[in-house]
């Protein structure tokens, strides 16, 4: 299912590896669609949502096979946690991924991450280079 | 990016240029203006709930966490440099502190907005040349 080229080769749109369905749920228009881009730009097909509900809703549709959540912890009016935790609580923790854009780097944080069963985390503003290999890592280390 | 821009945008605005290509050609001004269209209605939200002079500094400090956000995202480093300011006025409770950085936070914002707009500008003038230029 994940057949692809070794992780380490940089080239954007080479790799199968990446060529997947994923929502990112970011709460203000402007970090969903610089996130939504990012994705495309190394090669992922992107759903771009703004509330946790839409974000389950998406996931609940079984003709879209969505592979990953990228998931901003910080958000006014919505707790990224709680979404994470619905989640899993909804559908388990081998799927989808949960990589979650997070201010902070604090082990507190980290800490509540690894409880709520998120696979990765990147520190925002996000780069392009650290969400490609966020996202190969965890899509690698899933797929073992 | 030009020298009149430096200080003003970091590195994360050459990230959103990098993002921009053929197919998302003005990529760059589409999430300026998002940013401005939002950022707008936050300052507008800060004006009114500081006039109203009831300092709820929780909520203050909600709204200029947003702003921040999206300040990060565009990479406006002197504004979001103010609106770290703001937040740890909030922090300590210091109505005056918050009220003369915002005035700060407005200022910057209007500078930066109006350097956007020649920036975009003068991209147009340029024409597509210069993005083939500029993409990679």
């Amino acid at each position: 299912m994940l057949a692809g080229k070794a992780p380490g080769l940089q080239h954007p749109n080479s790799n199968s590896i990446l060529r997947g369905l994923i929502i990112t749920l970011a709460y203000d228009d402007v970090n969903r669609t610089v996130t939504k881009r990012l994705l495309e730009k190394i090669g992922c097909e992107v759903t771009a949502v703004s509330s946790g509900f839409e974000c389950l809703s998406a996931l609940s549709n079984v003709e879209m096979p969505y592979r990953v959540v990228i998931l901003d912890l910080q958000m006014p009016e919505m707790d990224g946690f709680e979404v994470a935790m619905k989640i899993r609580k909804f559908y388990g923790y081998h799927w989808p991924l949960i990589i979650a854009l997070t201010a902070s780097t604090e082990d507190h944080v980290r800490e509540r991450c690894l409880q709520m069963g998120v696979n990765g985390m990147i520190q925002k503003p996000v780069l392009l280079h650290v969400m490609d290999s966020e996202l190969r890592r965890a899509l690698q280390s899933a797929s073992e | 990016m030009g020298k009149c821009m430096q200080g003003y945008l970091d590195e994360q605005f050459m990230e959103l240029e990098e993002l921009q290509d053929d197919v998302n050609p003005n990529f760059v001004e589409e999430v300026a203006t998002l940013y401005f269209k939002d950022s707008a209605r936050l300052i507008n939200s800060i004006d009114q709930a500081l006039e109203r002079g009831s300092f709820d500094f929780n909520r203050l400090d909600n709204y200029m966490h947003q702003f921040k956000g999206s300040s990060t995202s565009i990479g406006a480093s002197k504004v979001k440099t103010e609106c770290t300011m703001f937040r740890e006025y909030c922090r300590m409770g210091n109505a005056e502190g918050c009220l003369r950085t915002f005035q700060q936070v407005k200022k910057e914002h209007a500078t930066l907005r109006k350097k956007l707009e020649h920036y975009f500008q003068l991209a147009r003038q340029a024409g597509p040349k210069e993005t083939a230029r500029r993409s990679k």
